[in-house]
């Protein structure tokens, strides 16, 4: 099912976020983050969609998950990080 | 003697050749072809641009755009959408390198702000920087910008109201819940100011980016010498306008 979230990031920006979620898995199967916030390089964002595929729906993992990406590929975001990006992903969970 | 940086004065163009001529400025400028430019254009006809982490039509009433001829762009940086009309913008394009700009981004966006800011002074407008993108006077917001950094260099363009119709505004854009959208509109209008509105008068164009070209020679240091786009610069912005943002592709990608 498709489900979206809108979440404003505490001193941050408003994220909304639309995932196909996967509810008999519990798992993300496709995820699109919008948002008026920032991101460098902003090419990151698509990495992280196509990274978030699979991922189980729920906090730790996703944080972690998050994270990791965040690390790997020296994003940095302003106006959302890791919490709030997982917080609107988690929103989206019926 | 000053550091001497370029200063492009392009006029009113459409959203596409807007964005096209910024982007051509970060490339070519990343090439080392060109100094540190500065550049002030206006919108013709009236436009929105939208941050480049939006979904186009989460945030833009397409219909009504084409119904009073509203251009719409996505923009590649990020941030929120901007509706275009009575207003000067501004460009910078710049090494991530030169000592003037801070590496740290944040620090980077307040001290271009502190141009812009100068610039407003100038006007007899007081404001401040309120992260992260806002420049506002009183409370209100009188500027809002947004940075880019690719091919290690610096883009950041941001607007400068000269007046503002916030029923327009909101006649173009989509709002989360239509319920509350009389009453989110009649915050805006609390939240957002213009030169215009601060003065009491209409200031026009040319004066305005007077005012901020000394606001960023005094920011920077340095002397603005006005210029014109070199060749390469006036070929990649045709190309990035046809290949980027005059095409659904780029605009709808999100």
């Amino acid at each position: 099912m498709r489900s979206q979230s809108i979440y404003k990031v505490p001193q941050g920006k408003l994220l909304k976020i639309s995932v196909e979620y996967d509810e008999k898995n519990n798992i993300i199967r496709d995820i699109r983050i919008t948002g008026d916030f920032f991101a460098y390089p902003e090419e990151a964002i698509e990495l992280m969609e196509t990274k978030l595929r699979n991922v189980l729906m729920e906090r730790e993992q996703l944080l972690e998950k998050i994270r990791t990406i965040i690390s790997e590929y020296n994003i940095q975001f302003i106006g959302v990080d890791a919490e709030g990006l997982t917080q609107g992903i988690l929103m989206c969970k019926p | 003697m000053k550091e001497q940086w370029r200063l492009l004065q392009t006029g009113f163009n459409t959203a596409y050749a807007n964005m096209a001529v910024d982007r051509a400025l970060l490339v070519a400028n990343s090439e080392g072809i060109v100094p540190p430019t500065v550049r002030f254009y206006g919108w013709v006809p009236p436009a929105i641009s939208i941050g480049y982490f939006q979904s186009l039509t989460d945030e833009i009433d397409v219909d009504t755009c084409k119904k009073l001829g509203v251009n719409y762009v996505r923009r590649i940086t990020g941030g929120g959408a901007v509706f275009h009309e009575k207003e000067l913008t501004y460009s910078i394009v710049i090494p991530e390198s030169h000592p003037e700009i801070p590496k740290n981004i944040m620090k980077s966006y307040g001290r271009i702000c502190g141009a812009v800011m100068k610039g407003l002074q100038h006007l007899g407008i007081e404001s401040e920087y309120v992260p992260i993108n806002d420049i506002v006077t009183g409370g209100r917001k009188i500027s809002g910008n947004a940075q880019t950094r690719k091919l290690e260099t610096v883009l950041q363009h941001g607007t400068v109201l000269m007046d503002v119709d916030v029923d327009k505004m909101f006649s173009l854009l989509k709002v989360p819940n239509e319920k509350i959208k009389d009453k989110l509109i009649a915050d805006v209008k609390q939240r957002v100011t213009s030169i215009k509105h601060l003065l009491g008068n209409e200031v026009s164009f040319k004066e305005v980016a007077e005012a901020m070209k000394i606001g960023f020679e005094e920011e920077f240091h340095v002397e603005l010498i006005e210029g014109t786009l070199t060749k390469e610069e006036k070929i990649l912005a045709v190309k990035f306008e046809k290949e980027f943002f005059s095409t659904k592709d780029w605009n709808h990608r999100r």
